[in-house]
């Protein structure tokens, strides 16, 4: 076996701590040494390449910076060269040795062990290869909302079919059922329109599926190839023929067929078959009689299970609100005039329960309305983070309200104010110059208490001196994560953060995608944001998908994976309940486990784990990982 | 052997993993504050891949301590790594009485990519504390190894 040994001067950063030519007489088993410049320049790499073609060494081992730094170049340079890359192994004697040992002759020993150790141990490396598969380019998207949405039009638009998923019967998420929307007060549906409009009727919408009332309940495979399972739950109204004209609205006894709010796309109505007579086993057909277009209603409808093949999926299933019955201080659930953001936004709505009109539970005009921020946010007792929106939609509330009431008082009870970017300031600015708008700043919720007084609601805050009456109070609650996310979450294997929130594989690098390799996130399922980060979020998914899969491009595969020995394998499955990526299967006609190298990371924690030592990572094996530390130690 | 300890020179190996503790070793190098060399490293991909076997063969082969790092609680790059590797070094420092091994000479902790100082402290206590122990020297010689299997 000839391996040969290339030491990096480091220009002369490392020679200067370590001399090359001391660390040669220490070296038994190298069969030559030679020392550069700068390894990683190009004359550096142009010296390797020649090099290792003139020596034609077995293995090589380079002594240099940290392999953070250059192992990739000096792969490269060595395949270059005609070699694989993979019987190399790199030193780091600059961060590890030059810069932190002070005494020369200890730094040359250090240096002399360290080499010692990689080339007993690049002895036993075997020579490993990329693998390429082939990947499936479309892709599925859970939740309609407005990351879901973006990253439909724009993956439908680079030619790639979508699946897009929800659960409701109409798409657009919540903003849809906002008539105004923060900071500039435009109506929620119109701002939604262009886009739903290219999703259901736009140039690219045939490639998009839109699956509504439909879950997704079962995922299988892995980057590139996974097979996904959907529900669709039966709506008894044919989309394509229905023209959402409302006809068959009025003659339902049960108000069992609706749209499911004005302007809801797909414009049409469906059957809530758990009030509908029909399936209670009574006879009545008043909705198809009263629909001028037939065969638009089918009773008949069936719940479909649909199988569809994708290589990605983004989860953007969005957010909800904090449980307010938690605060019985502050009389959610026990004042009538005690609102969540949520209803509030409905009273304010000109499609709400009072068509718009802002009046108290008895039917009164409010001349006073208390806004409560950060409702279970900031709060380590409930959620330790901003929700990022609340102050924003507090301040389009005060607007709105100064709208409709203009003589009214608004107080806002508030722990923080959060106004951040370009657009932060601007509704709070509006509403600050108002003398009837005050602010009240409160330390803890658990502070403030309302009651119901003389038909009206009175908030007192503890060790404050202040007690304000007023006619509505309305509390913005934390965004907090979704039931579903669990589901979803272990259906995919993502995990999920403290919070519950998908847990992002870098919240600052790479908050759009998850520790699943094919599995992105979009949106509030991630963490609190505003509309326009949901849409930017919405973007970057799709543009990890559309940057990672190309059509007819392969997915390259890591070799640095598990693989179990067939023979000795005893068929005891620890190695799948440690495994982090289900990446582990196993074979019930042998009798033992395997390794699918595609969902496999490489962490080698199976191999630790194996009673009986069976399992190898490749490029870490035991007998790899031994023979180093022999060399070190020696 | 009072009189040797102050020139006695631990061999320690150091298990790092790739993704927080081995840059948590490159940052204190880029810091270039000089820190005990008894420490010599080797990296694996992740906490988690550290076998207790790897641990007993440092020993066997001369080392008289050993050093895992690992990501922090939550920060593994394969999600739970470093909690099994907590696992296996609980049970593992238990074993070593076993073999007359002093606790001390087994250490685990979490280092990040940032937390230079953090790795240079990790270091210096493992290296005080061996020194302190003195060399090892295992009851019917160095090898644990063979007596292991
Ligand atoms: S990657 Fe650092 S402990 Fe798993």
């Amino acid at each position: 076996m000839k391996t040969g040994v290339y030491f990096c001067n480091c220009g002369s950063i490392i020679s200067d701590k370590i001399d090359p030519e001391k660390v040669k007489e220490k070296l038994k088993d190298a069969s030559y040494i030679k020392s550069f410049g700068l390894m990683c320049s190009d004359e550096g790499k142009q010296f390797l390449e020649v090099d290792i073609k003139a020596e034609r060494p077995d293995r090589i081992v380079i002594a240099a910076c940290s392999p953070r730094d250059h192992q990739l170049t000096f792969m490269n340079a060595i395949e270059a060269a005609g070699m694989n890359p993979y019987l190399m192994q790199m030193v780091n004697i600059r961060e590890q040795i030059a810069w932190v040992v002070e005494d020369k002759a200890r730094a040359v020993d250090k240096t002399a062990s360290y080499i010692q150790g990689a080339i007993k141990r690049v002895n036993l490396q075997k020579p490993l290869n990329i693998k390429e598969i082939d990947a499936e380019i479309s892709v599925l998207i859970i939740g309609a909302g407005p990351a879901g949405l973006k990253a439909a039009s724009a993956i439908a638009e680079a030619g790639r079919k979508v699946i897009l998923v929800d659960k409701s019967p109409a798409i657009g998420g919540k903003p849809v059922l906002y008539e105004k929307i923060f900071p500039n007060m435009e109506c929620g549906p119109c701002m939604l329109e262009p886009i739903l409009d290219d999703v259901l009727f736009g140039r690219y919408a045939d490639n998009i599926e839109t699956l509504t009332i439909s879950e997704v309940t079962e995922v299988t495979g892995y980057y590139g190839n996974f097979t996904v399972k959907i529900k669709q739950s039966p709506r008894y109204v044919n989309l394509k023929t229905c023209i959402g004209c409302g006809e068959c609205v009025e003659p339902c006894p049960q108000k069992a067929i609706a749209v499911p709010f004005t302007g809801a796309m797909p414009n049409s109505v469906s059957i809530d078959d758990s009030a509908c007579l029909r399936f209670k086993g009574k006879e009545c057909s008043l909705c198809k009689e009263a629909c001028p277009i037939p065969d638009v209603i089918d009773y008949d409808d069936k719940e479909l299970i649909h199988e569809r093949r994708v290589g990605a999926i983004i989860i953007a299933i969005g957010a909800g609100l904090y449980d307010c019955s938690r605060f019985p201080n502050l009389g959610f659930g026990l004042l009538k005039d005690v609102y969540t953001a949520d209803q509030f936004e409905r009273l304010l709505s000109s499609t709400g329960p009072t068509e718009g009109t802002l009046e108290t539970s008895d039917g009164g005009e409010p001349e006073s309305i208390s806004i409560i921020h950060c409702v279970g946010s900031l709060d380590n007792n409930h959620n330790g983070y901003c929700s990022e929106v609340c102050c924003q939609y507090a301040f389009k509330f005060n607007q709105m309200i100064k709208e409709k009431l203009p003589q009214a008082k608004i107080y806002h009870i508030y722990k923080e104010l959060v106004l951040t970017g370009k657009d932060g300031f601007i509704l709070y600015d509006k509403a600050k110059v108002s003398s009837d708008t005050k602010f009240i700043r409160y330390k803890d919720i658990k502070d403030i208490n309302i009651i119901d007084q003389d038909a009206k609601i009175l908030i007192s805050i503890e060790g404050i001196d202040v007690k304000i009456k007023s006619d509505m109070a309305v509390l913005c609650p934390s965004i907090v994560p979704v039931e579903e996310s669990k589901q979803i979450g272990k259906m995919l294997d993502t995990t999920l953060d403290r919070f519950g929130f998908f847990e992002e594989l870098h919240g600052r690098c790479d908050s759009a995608q998850s520790k699943i390799k094919g599995v992105y996130l979009a949106g509030t399922c991630q963490s609190p944001m505003d509309i326009a980060a949901c849409m930017n979020q919405g973007m970057a998914a799709a543009s990890y998908i559309l940057s990672g899969i190309v059509e007819g491009k392969k997915l390259e595969i890591e070799p640095i994976t598990a693989v179990i020995d067939k023979e000795r394998c005893s068929g005891c499955k620890v190695c799948q309940l440690v495994c982090p990526y289900k990446a582990i299967a196993f074979d019930e006609k042998d009798g033992i486990s395997i390794v699918n190298e595609l969902l496999c990371h490489g962490c080698g924690t199976c191999a630790a784990a194996c009673p009986i030592g069976v399992i190898e990572v490749n490029h870490f094996t035991t007998e790899e990982i031994f023979a180093e530390i022999e060399g070190l130690l020696a | 052997m009072n009189n040797g300890m102050n020139s006695f020179e631990p061999k320690i190996v150091g298990f790092l993993c790739n993704w927080c503790s081995y840059a948590g070793a490159d940052k204190a190098g880029v810091a270039q504050t000089p820190y005990p060399s008894n420490v010599n490293i080797i990296k694996v991909m992740c906490s988690g891949r550290v076998d207790p076997q790897f641990v007993l063969k440092a020993f066997a082969s001369g080392a008289d301590g050993v050093l895992i790092l690992a990501c922090h609680p939550g920060d593994c790059h394969y999600k739970e790594g470093n909690y099994k590797a907590l696992q296996r070094y609980k049970i593992l420092s238990r074993l070593l009485k076993q073999f007359d091994i002093a606790e001390q000479r087994l250490r685990f902790d979490y280092v990040s990519a940032g937390e230079g100082e953090k790795f240079v402290e990790a270091i210096t206590s493992i290296v005080d504390n061996v020194k302190s122990l003195g060399p090892l020297s295992i009851k019917g010689g160095n090898n644990i190894w063979e007596q292991q299997h």
